[in-house]
């Protein structure tokens, strides 16, 4: 295997009695959009922060092209970073702002005046050159913040939940933005979120945190189709968690019965269980279907609530058992997409079920 | 509201008047003052039997009025800068800093302004006596340095509390070192509060007259210790120019700091 690009080696941070990250080890070819994604308190932030070098690790290494950073004090680490809160040079105009990496590095003005006009362009804000950061909304104040992080090239961009302050609308505008940026300049992104959607939007692969750990590592479509755990599952996405008793697995199928007595065989198994022992069957709300299917297994359910919401339609039903489950089936061309108000059942493909220990 | 003004019905006036009533008793002897310097009764009669400029011109002729005042100038402009140097270094220790004692030595920093006057004078009197700075400039800036002090670490801390610490950091990674990053980003973000602190402590120097007169010698004066000096031998009129030129200066400096103030924090 050829050398990782940046590499993170057994990363640990105490504070005090508290640990933030435990054990991360991970590797990050160049180019690569990775998330970092996890509740508050995971460690992610404290991760970043390490490789900022505003954080000394407690052990293990940071390497860049396999030499250390850790000895490397934060400004010559060659990062450009973006912060959770507004940080423009409350005194320097937007294009002041933006040459300031390339002016500190003593770079000759003709270099300096092309840069900040290529980046200016680049997040799209060419006409407010000559204004103060205080002139301009929060949504343009990161965007010039993000081109002042890229302004003297660096070969990994840090981004710290740069669109938590802003509201939804604007979020997804600029992470459009950041998605063509990283497609035209071809920068490594470590980008922090604890908002999964924007980590499934942006990223090439996400790590997702849990208390100092990775808990998964991989694209979005292995989180959310094939978590590895009950947290990855209930935090990627939605998900119903259904009470089961696992009785066999052959190749990674398993059979379990349901709370109401039910069979169900073929859903996928994670890790070792034994026969017997309780677990937890997820099921997403969308591989649940109003109608029956080829491969499809039956739920008995009451239908309490259907809402239309546009491009789906959300159900609410209880099962025998009492326990509220979220459906939100799919509009296709072949399936039923009414709710007759007899209707006791929804279906599901094993495939697409989950076990996890509970 | 509990005390709205505005539902206050009689009680409103009452309270005007009060006001009006400590206004008054506040900036009447200034008013005075700077009305008895134009008058041309040598024995300060008020009304004045006529208006003249005399007095002033009386002054301006005197070297010694002028001397004064360069003094207070130069030792007022000298603790000044210490001051605002010193309060900088110690508003970053103060605001930034996480170490035991934090809270006592802001205290300690900030006592010249509460230790009555009187007692810091004769304290500061009899150590530099000792040391030989007794009625010269170095102890006379030093003095007031402490003096001032309180007055430059106020706005300064204010200031930098105020100052997001991320912006500096984000300064780092662009690839200032932290001592530039403050030299370039910090300090000129937090310019009014530095701005501010210069002219409060320049006034604590520049009208002091208690550590002053003690800090005086016959060849080193300041213009309060001069004013003070003449008023017990001659009650003259040009003690009153003297008088009203020092309010003068205070009265443009306020001004400028809040013209200041105001265009920046727009």
């Amino acid at each position: 295997m050829t050398q990782p690009f940046l590499s993170i080696r057994n990363l640990r941070k105490a504070f005090g009695a508290i640990t933030a990250v435990h054990d991360v080890t991970l590797d990050i070819p160049k180019g690569q959009f990775l998330t970092f994604l996890g509740p508050s308190g995971s460690g992610k932030s404290t991760t970043l922060y390490a490789i900022a070098g505003f954080q000394d690790p407690s052990s293990g290494d940071v390497q860049l092209e396999g030499k250390s950073l850790l000895a490397i004090p934060s400004h010559k680490r060659k990062i450009g970073m973006v912060f959770q809160r507004y940080t423009l040079f409350p005194h320097l105009t937007v294009a002041e702002n933006i040459a300031f990496p390339l002016r500190v590095r003593r770079r000759p003005e003709a270099e300096v005046k092309k840069k900040v006009g290529d980046m200016l362009a680049l997040v799209r804000l060419e006409s407010f050159a000559a204004r103060l950061p205080g002139a301009l909304s929060g949504g343009q104040q990161q965007r010039v913040a993000l081109a002042r992080a890229l302004a003297y090239d660096p070969p990994i961009l840090l981004m710290d939940e740069p669109l938590s302050a802003l509201d939804k609308k604007l979020r997804e505008e600029i992470q459009a933005e950041i998605r063509r940026i990283h497609r035209e300049t071809g920068v490594t992104i470590l980008y922090v979120t604890h908002d999964q959607e924007e980590a499934l939007h942006l990223s090439d692969r996400i790590a997702l945190f849990r208390d100092g750990r990775i808990e998964q590592i991989g694209t979005g479509e292995d989180l959310y189709l094939r978590p590895a755990t009950d947290f990855v599952a209930g935090f990627i996405g939605n998900s119903n968690f259904l009470a089961a008793e696992h009785l066999e697995t052959v190749g990674g199928a398993a059979t379990v019965r349901l709370a109401d007595g039910s069979l169900v065989s073929g859903v996928n198994a994670n890790g070792s269980l034994a026969p017997g022992q309780k677990t937890r069957l997820m099921i997403r709300p969308e591989a649940l279907r109003l109608d029956r299917g080829p491969k499809t297994v039956e739920l008995v359910v009451d239908i309490i609530d259907v809402a239309f919401y546009g491009e789906r339609r959300r159900i609410v039903a209880r099962t025998s058992t009492g326990q509220e489950i979220d459906i939100r089936p799919t509009f296709s061309a072949t399936a039923s997409h009414d709710v007759a108000p007899s209707q006791r059942q929804v279906f599901f493909d094993p495939s697409a079920a989950f076990l996890f220990p509970a | 509201m509990l005390l709205d003004y505005d539902r206050m019905g009689w009680l409103k006036i009452a309270l005007l008047g009060f006001t009006a009533l400590v206004a008054a008793f506040l900036l009447l002897p200034v008013v005075f003052i700077v009305l008895l310097s134009f008058g041309s009764s040598r024995w300060l009669a008020f009304p004045p039997p006529g208006w003249t400029l005399k007095w002033y011109q009386e002054l301006f002729a005197d070297p010694s009025w002028l001397e004064a005042a360069l003094t207070s100038a130069r030792i007022a402009t000298m603790s000044a800068i210490l001051a605002v140097v010193i309060g900088l270094l110690a508003s970053f220790a103060l605001v930034r800093g996480q170490f035991r004692g934090r809270e006592i030595l802001r205290g300690l920093l900030l006592t010249p302004m509460v230790l009555p006057v009187v007692v810091f004078a004769i304290a500061i009197y009899a150590f530099f006596l000792r040391m030989g700075l007794g009625g010269t400039t170095i102890g006379f800036v030093i003095a007031h340095t402490v003096l001032a002090l309180p007055f430059a670490i106020i706005p300064i801390a204010t200031a930098l509390e105020g100052f997001d610490k991320s912006i500096e950091d984000a300064a780092i990674v662009c690839g200032a070192s932290p001592l530039e990053a403050k030299l370039r980003i910090t300090l000129p973000s937090i310019r009014i509060g530095i701005f501010s602190a210069a002219i409060f402590a320049f006034l604590a120097s520049w009208d002091e007259v208690v550590v002053a007169i003690f800090m005086a010698s016959p060849t080193l004066q300041t213009l309060p210790v001069k004013i003070w000096g003449s008023l017990r031998s001659d009650l003259s009129p040009v003690i009153a120019a003297a008088s009203s030129l020092l309010v003068g200066l205070t009265l443009a400096l306020m001004v400028v700091t809040a013209l200041l103030r105001r265009k920046f924090q727009r």
